[in-house]
C-alpha cells in the first residue's frame, strides 16, 4: 500500500467533506471519522510491525504528517465556524443608531434662580456674604428703621401688602441688612448681599408682578465711598452683561439712602446708540442705589461720625428680562417647562 | 410735573438749549426725563375765516365753506354741525400734518373739491379732557385772519414731563424748576414780583384757627368780578401743564400754583354766612360734599376750613360744592394757607381724593410763598378778571422761621463722594444753587432755603454737590473693607439639592406665596390657618402658602393641559408663619420619568418619587430613611409615607387622590414635601471615609412567607436589629402573591449581604448569622421559609 497516496486521498475526502461542514457538531463528526479511534487512519499504525525494519520511519513519518494536515484542516475550519458563530451573533445584536436614546435629560434650576447663583458667587468672589429674612416683616423693619415713618409719601413708591398694622410681605430686602447691622452690633464692618422674595400692591401684567426677587447690597466701614458704589455696579453690570458694558449714575431719591441715584447700563442691543429695546436712549435702568442715610445708620446701631455705606438693589427679573430678551415678567412664575427648561 | 418751555424761558433763558438737550441734561442733573413733546404735534395751521356755508348736496352731514386764508378763499368740506358763515377758525392747508401723523391733501368729498380742513382742538392734539368741545375750534372775532394760528393761540409750546421723586416738591412748581436749571446751567433766575393796587375798602374778615394742622392761612377779599375765559396764553400754559381752563378765577388759581407751588382756593364771598374763617379738625363721621359733588363721610383729624358756621372746604384737598365759584359770581375769598403734609396724605389717600392741591401739601409747600402767592393771583385776578382788590390781607401765620444751618466739611464731602473737589468748586455749586453759607477753612455753614423742604442734613447738601458735579465724574474704586466672603453651609446645602434634583431631570419652579385661601391646607400634612393679608390683592392672591406643593400641583396641572407629558417638578418654598418661616423643600412628578420612547418605559409611580428622595439621601449625606405608611387629606389612602430619620419627621411622600386630581384634570400625580432645616440638622456635615473591603462579599438569599400587610421595611428592620454590624447590605428582591403562597400571605425574597472587612469571610461563618436571623423573623413576623 502506498500510504503516502491513501493519506493524500483521504485529504481530499475531508476537504470535501468539510467543504459541507455547518456546525461545530458537524465538525465533530466528521473529526471523529477522520481523526477519531476508529478512523482509518487510527489503524494505519497497526500496520507498522508488519513493514520492513527500513521502511518503518518513512511510513511511521508520513502517517503522523498525515494526522497533522488532516487535524490541521479541522482546526482551520473550526475556528472559520467560530468567527462565523461571532460575526452571526453580533448581526443579529445590529442597532439603529440614528433611533433616539431614552430622555435622560436634566432639569434646571429657575432661570432666575441661576442668575441669583451667578450674583451670589461674583459678590462671594469679592468677599461679601450672603443674608437672608424672614419675607413677612415689620412695618418697623420694613419702613420705619429705613426712614419711612407712617404717612411718609415715599410709601406710595413700594404700595405694599399688609397682613395686620404692624406686619406686611416686606416689600424690599432692605430689613435683611437693618437685622445684620443690629446683628453686628455697631461695631464691624459690613459686608452683605441680601437675595429674597419681595412683594408689592401690583396687579400683575407684562411688565409687573406682585411678588419678585431683589437682591441687594451693603457695604458699611470707615472709608466707604460713593466711588467705591459706582467701581462695584460697573463691575456687576459688566459680569452681568457684558464686559463692554458702562454705567451711568442718575440723581433719585430713596429714604434710606442719600445720596441716591439710579443706574443705567448701556444698551446691550444698540451698544448705546439708540434702539427699540432701549427707547432710543442707548441706556437702561438695571437698579437703585446710594449712600446709606445716616438715620438708618443711626437707627441700626451704626455711628455716622465713624460709619459710613452704599446700598444697592436690583430685581432680578428685570435683568433676566433685559440678558435674555423675555417679554413678559408672568413667564418667570407660570413655569411652562417649554420656558424654564431653556435655561439650562 | 408737566414744563411749559415757553413759561419757564419767563424766568431763565434757555437760549442755545434745545428740549432735548435740556431734558437729557436734567435727567442726568436734576429729575428723569419722562417724556419731551411739542404741545401740537401740527404745523401749517393758519387762522381763516367763513365766508359762507352751504349744504353739500350728495352727503346730509357735510357742509360745503367758503374760508378767506388771508391770500387765497378756499373751498373746504367740513363735517363739523357747528360750522357757521363768519366764524374764525384753524385751517390745516394742503402739506398740512396733524396730530397722529395726519397728512391734509387737496381732495375731493363726494364729488366736492375741499383744499384743507377746518380743525377742532382734538385733531391737532390737545385731548378732549382740557377743552370738551366736539366741533371745530372757533377762534374771537378779532383773530387776525391768515396768521399762524398755533402763535395766535399760544400752542405753539414744547413739553417736558419730569418724573419727580417724592423729596423734591420744590419742582412741583415752575419757579422750583427754573432754580434748578438756572443752577444746572448756571443762568441767572428772574422771577416777577406781584404788584397790586388796593381799593379803599377794608377787608374785614377775621381769621382763625382751632388746629396745629394749619400753621399758616392768609385772605384777601376781591368784588367787582367779571368771570370770562381767561387769556389765551394763560389757558394753553395750563393745558400743558396738564390742566382744563374752567374760567378766569379758576384757571388763575390753578396758574399761580404751577408757578409757585402754592395751591390757591376761590369761595364765591355771597355764599358764605359770615366773615370769619375758622379752620378746625372735622369731627367723627361729619359730611361734607366737596366741589366734584360727592358727600364725604370725614374722620377726626380732618381739617375743615369753616366760615364761623359751616364747612367751605376739605382744606388743602378739595374745596366744598356749596361755595363754589360760578358765572355768576361777583366778590372772591381767595385763600392761600398751608397744611400739615401727614394729614393731608391721609385724608387724601383716605378718601381716594388726590387733587394738584393735595400732592403739594402733602410733600410740603414752601411757607414763604404763600403770601407771594396770594398777591400774584390777585394782581392776575385784576387784570383778568377786572377785580378790585379790598384793602388788607387777613391772616394768621405760626410757621417757626427757624432757619436750617447745616454744617458741613470739605473733608466729609470729599470722604464720602470719594472725591478730590477744592473749596471753591463746592462753593461754586452753593451759588450757583443761590443758597447762602459761611467758609472758613474748608467749613461750611450752609443755609437751607425754605424752598427746599428737602434739604435736612449735610448728606443733603453732599446730593446737591454730587448731582451738580455730576456723578458719572466721579472714579470707579472698589471698597477697600477686606473680608472673607463665603456661602454659609446652610446656603451650600441649599444649592446641593437645587444640583442634585436638576441632576435627576427634575425642573426648578418659582411659584406664587399668596393663593386662594380655601385651597392652602388642600396638601399640607398638618393643617393650621394661613397668614391671611388684610386687604387681599384678589381671591386668587389672598393668604400665604403652608407648602410649595399648593404651587407646584398647578403647575403639573398647566404643563399637562399643554400637553407636555412628562412633568417632574421641585421648589425651594417656605411654610409661612407669622413668626417663622421653615424652608420646604417640594417635589411633584407625574408621566414618564426619563422616557424611553420606543422602548419600554417602567412607568411612574409612588417607587419614583421615593426613589428621587433616596437619591436626596445619599447626595446630601442624610442617615438612613424610614417610611411609615400614613393618611393625609388629599391623598391616596394606601399610597401615602411620612419619611422620617430616627426620630426626626422630615416630611411626606405621596399620591395625590385620584378624586383630587381629577378636579384639575389631572391623575397619577406624586408628591413629596421635605423640611428643609430639618434635612440640614440630620445630614452628616462632611463626609467620613471608611477603607474599601480587600475581600469579596457574601450574599445570600432568603424567600419568606410572611402576612400580605406586613410592610417589607418591618422585615429588614428586624434582620438589620439581629445581624447588627456583620451585615453590610440587606434588601427586597422580589415580592410575590398568588395561589401558591395562601390567602392573604405573600413571599418576600430578600438578600443579605456581608463584607468581611478584616479576613476573608468564610460561607460557614455566615450559615450561623442566618440561622439567627430565620429564627428572630419566625419568632417577630411569624415568617416561614419558602
Amino acid at each position: 500500500m502506498d500510504i503516502q497516496k491513501r493519506i493524500d486521498e483521504l485529504e481530499t475526502a475531508l476537504k470535501k467533506e468539510l467543504e459541507n461542514v455547518k456546525t461545530m457538531n458537524d465538525l465533530q463528526n466528521v473529526k471523529s471519522k477522520f481523526l477519531g479511534k476508529k478512523a482509518e487512519i487510527s489503524g494505519f499504525m497497526k500496520h507498522m510491525k508488519d513493514l520492513p525494519n527500513e521502511e518503518k520511519p518513512a511510513f511511521g513519518k508520513a502517517v503522523n504528517e498525515g494526522k497533522q494536515r488532516l487535524s490541521g484542516l479541522i482546526e482551520n475550519k473550526r475556528e472559520e465556524l467560530r468567527k462565523a458563530a461571532i460575526e452571526e451573533k453580533l448581526r443579529k445584536e445590529t442597532v439603529d443608531v440614528t433611533l433616539d436614546a431614552p430622555d435622560y435629560a436634566p432639569g434646571g434650576v429657575h432661570i432666575l434662580n441661576r442668575i441669583v447663583e451667578e450674583i451670589e458667587d461674583l459678590f462671594v468672589g469679592m468677599g461679601y456674604k450672603i443674608k437672608e429674612g424672614p419675607e413677612i416683616e415689620t412695618d418697623e423693619m420694613n419702613f420705619e428703621k429705613l426712614n419711612l415713618p407712617k404717612d411718609h409719601p415715599a410709601r406710595d413708591m413700594q404700595d405694599s401688602l399688609y397682613i395686620t398694622k404692624e406686619l406686611l410681605l416686606r416689600t424690599h430686602t432692605s430689613p435683611v441688612q437693618v437685622r445684620t447691622m443690629l446683628e453686628y452690633g455697631g461695631k464691624k464692618p459690613v459686608k452683605i448681599i441680601c437675595p429674597g422674595k419681595v412683594y408689592r400692591r401690583d396687579d400683575d401684567d407684562a411688565t409687573h408682578s406682585h411678588q419678585f426677587l431683589q437682591i441687594e447690597g451693603l457695604v458699611v466701614d470707615k472709608q466707604t465711598t460713593m466711588s467705591d458704589l459706582k467701581g462695584t455696579l460697573l463691575t456687576i453690570a459688566r459680569a452681568m452683561f457684558g464686559e463692554k458694558r458702562e454705567i451711568r449714575l442718575r440723581p433719585s431719591y430713596f429714604p434710606f439712602t442719600e445720596p441716591s441715584v439710579e443706574v443705567d447700563v448701556t444698551c446691550a442691543n444698540c451698544e448705546g446708540i439708540g434702539c427699540g429695546i432701549c427707547k432710543q436712549t442707548g441706556y437702561i435702568e438695571i437698579l437703585g442705589a446710594g449712600m446709606v442715610n445716616d438715620f438708618v445708620l443711626r437707627q441700626s446701631g451704626y455711628d455716622p461720625d465713624v460709619y459710613q455705606g452704599f446700598a444697592f438693589g436690583v430685581g432680578i427679573e428685570r435683568v433676566a428680562m433685559l440678558k435674555y430678551g423675555i417679554e413678559d415678567i408672568r413667564h418667570f412664575y407660570t413655569n411652562d417647562l417649554r420656558f424654564n427648561t431653556q435655561f439650562k | 410735573m408737566k414744563v411749559s418751555l415757553s413759561w419757564l424761558q419767563e424766568y431763565v433763558s434757555l437760549e442755545g438749549i434745545t428740549p432735548d438737550e435740556l431734558a437729557s441734561t436734567l435727567t442726568l442733573r436734576s429729575q428723569e426725563i419722562e417724556n419731551v413733546y411739542n404741545l401740537v404735534e401740527a404745523d401749517t395751521l393758519i387762522i381763516g375765516e367763513v365766508l359762507d356755508v352751504s349744504k353739500h348736496e350728495k352727503a346730509d352731514k357735510l357742509s360745503v365753506c367758503r374760508v378767506d386764508t388771508g391770500k387765497d378763499k378756499l373751498q373746504i368740506v367740513c363735517g363739523a354741525p357747528n360750522v357757521a358763515k363768519g366764524q374764525k377758525v384753524v385751517v390745516a392747508l394742503p402739506g398740512a400734518t396733524l396730530a397722529g401723523g395726519l397728512r391734509i391733501e387737496k381732495t375731493t368729498l363726494r364729488g366736492v373739491e375741499s383744499n384743507g380742513m377746518i380743525c377742532s382742538l382734538s385733531e391737532l392734539g390737545i385731548e378732549y379732557k382740557y377743552h370738551h368741545e366736539d366741533g371745530i375750534h372757533v377762534l374771537a372775532d378779532t383773530a387776525p385772519v391768515g396768521e399762524d394760528a398755533l402763535e395766535y393761540l399760544s400752542l405753539n409750546d414744547t413739553v417736558v414731563e419730569l418724573d419727580l421723586t417724592p423729596n423734591r416738591s420744590d419742582l412741583l412748581s415752575m419757579h422750583g424748576v427754573a432754580y434748578d436749571v438756572a443752577a444746572i446751567y448756571d443762568r441767572k433766575l428772574k422771577l416777577p414780583m406781584p404788584e397790586i393796587i388796593t381799593a379803599n375798602q377794608d377787608n374785614p374778615f377775621t381769621i382763625e384757627t382751632d388746629t396745629e394742622k394749619c400753621p399758616s392761612y392768609y385772605a384777601r377779599i376781591l368784588d367787582n368780578v367779571t368771570i370770562a375765559p381767561s387769556p389765551r396764553w394763560l389757558q394753553a400754559r395750563l393745558i400743558a401743564a396738564g390742566i382744563r381752563p374752567i374760567n378766569n378765577v379758576v384757571d388763575i388759581t390753578n396758574y399761580v400754583m404751577i408757578e409757585t407751588g402754592q395751591p390757591l382756593h376761590a369761595f364765591d364771598l355771597e355764599t358764605l354766612t359770615s366773615e370769619k374763617v375758622l379752620v378746625r379738625e372735622a369731627k367723627q363721621g361729619e359730611t361734607f360734599v366737596t366741589l366734584d359733588e360727592e358727600k364725604r363721610t370725614l374722620e377726626e383729624g380732618d381739617i375743615l376750613i369753616t366760615d364761623g358756621q359751616k364747612p367751605i372746604a376739605l382744606g388743602g384737598v378739595m374745596g366744598g360744592l356749596d361755595t363754589e365759584v360760578s358765572d355768576s359770581t361777583v366778590s372772591l375769598l381767595l385763600e392761600s394757607a398751608t397744611f400739615d403734609p401727614r394729614q393731608i396724605r391721609r385724608t387724601s389717600s383716605r378718601l381716594d381724593l388726590r387733587s394738584e392741591s393735595s400732592i403739594r401739601f402733602e410733600r410740603g409747600v414752601d411757607p414763604e410763598k404763600t403770601r407771594y402767592a396770594l398777591d400774584r393771583a390777585c394782581a392776575f385776578l385784576a387784570t383778568y378778571a377786572k377785580a378790585s382788590i379790598r384793602n388788607g390781607v387777613r391772616y394768621f401765620d405760626n410757621h417757626k422761621r427757624k432757619k436750617r444751618i447745616i454744617p458741613i466739611t470739605l473733608d466729609k464731602v470729599n470722604k464720602v463722594l470719594g472725591s478730590s473737589y477744592s473749596v471753591n468748586e463746592v462753593q461754586n455749586v452753593f451759588d450757583r444753587l443761590d443758597f447762602s453759607y459761611e467758609e472758613k477753612e474748608g467749613r461750611f455753614l450752609v443755609e437751607a432755603p425754605s424752598r427746599r423742604v428737602d434739604i435736612q442734613t449735610y448728606q443733603d447738601l453732599i446730593e446737591e454737590i454730587g448731582r451738580l458735579k455730576d456723578y458719572n465724574e466721579l472714579p470707579d474704586t472698589l471698597p477697600s473693607t477686606v473680608s472673607v466672603g463665603a456661602l454659609s453651609p446652610y446656603q451650600q446645602f441649599k444649592r446641593k439639592i437645587r444640583s442634585t434634583l436638576s441632576a435627576l431631570g427634575l425642573s426648578e419652579a418659582i411659584t406664587y406665596a399668596l393663593r386662594e385661601k380655601e385651597r392652602i391646607n388642600d396638601l399640607t400634612r398638618e393643617n393650621e390657618s394661613p397668614v391671611e393679608l388684610s386687604k387681599p390683592l384678589s381671591k386668587a392672591h389672598h393668604a400665604l402658602v403652608l407648602t410649595p406643593l399648593t404651587g407646584l400641583f398647578d403647575v403639573v396641572a398647566y404643563n399637562k393641559a399643554r400637553k407636555q407629558e412628562s412633568v417632574h417638578l421641585f421648589e425651594i418654598g417656605k411654610r409661612y408663619r407669622k413668626n417663622e418661616e421653615p424652608e420646604r423643600l417640594g417635589i411633584a412628578m407625574h408621566g414618564p420619568y426619563h422616557p424611553r420612547h420606543w422602548q419600554k418605559t417602567p412607568p411612574t409611580d409612588f417607587f419614583t418619587v421615593k426613589g428621587v428622595v433616596e437619591a436626596l439621601q445619599k447626595a446630601l449625606r442624610l442617615p438612613e430613611l424610614d417610611y411609615e405608611k400614613t393618611t393625609i387629606d388629599n391623598y391616596h389612602p394606601h399610597q401615602t409615607a411620612v419619611v422620617k430619620a430616627g426620630d426626626t419627621t422630615l416630611g411626606h411622600i405621596g399620591k395625590v387622590h385620584p378624586e383630587y386630581a381629577e378636579q384639575y384634570d389631572l391623575e397619577d400625580v406624586y408628591l413629596a414635601e421635605l423640611a428643609i432645616d430639618k434635612l440640614y440638622s440630620v445630614a452628616e456635615k462632611d463626609a467620613t471615609y471608611r477603607t474599601v473591603a480587600k475581600y469579596p462579599h457574601i450574599s445570600r438569599d432568603l424567600a419568606l412567607v410572611v402576612d400580605a400587610d406586613l410592610p417589607a421595611g418591618e422585615l429588614l428592620k428586624t434582620v438589620e436589629r439581629t445581624l447588627g454590624e456583620r451585615l453590610s447590605e440587606s434588601r427586597v428582591f422580589d415580592v410575590f402573591t398568588g395561589k401558591t403562597i395562601g390567602e392573604g400571605k405573600k413571599s418576600l425574597a430578600i438578600r443579605l449581604i456581608f463584607e468581611a472587612r478584616e479576613e476573608t469571610l468564610q460561607s460557614s461563618d455566615v450559615d450561623a448569622d442566618i440561622e439567627r436571623v430565620v429564627e428572630a423573623l419566625k419568632d417577630t413576623h411569624d415568617a416561614r421559609l419558602r
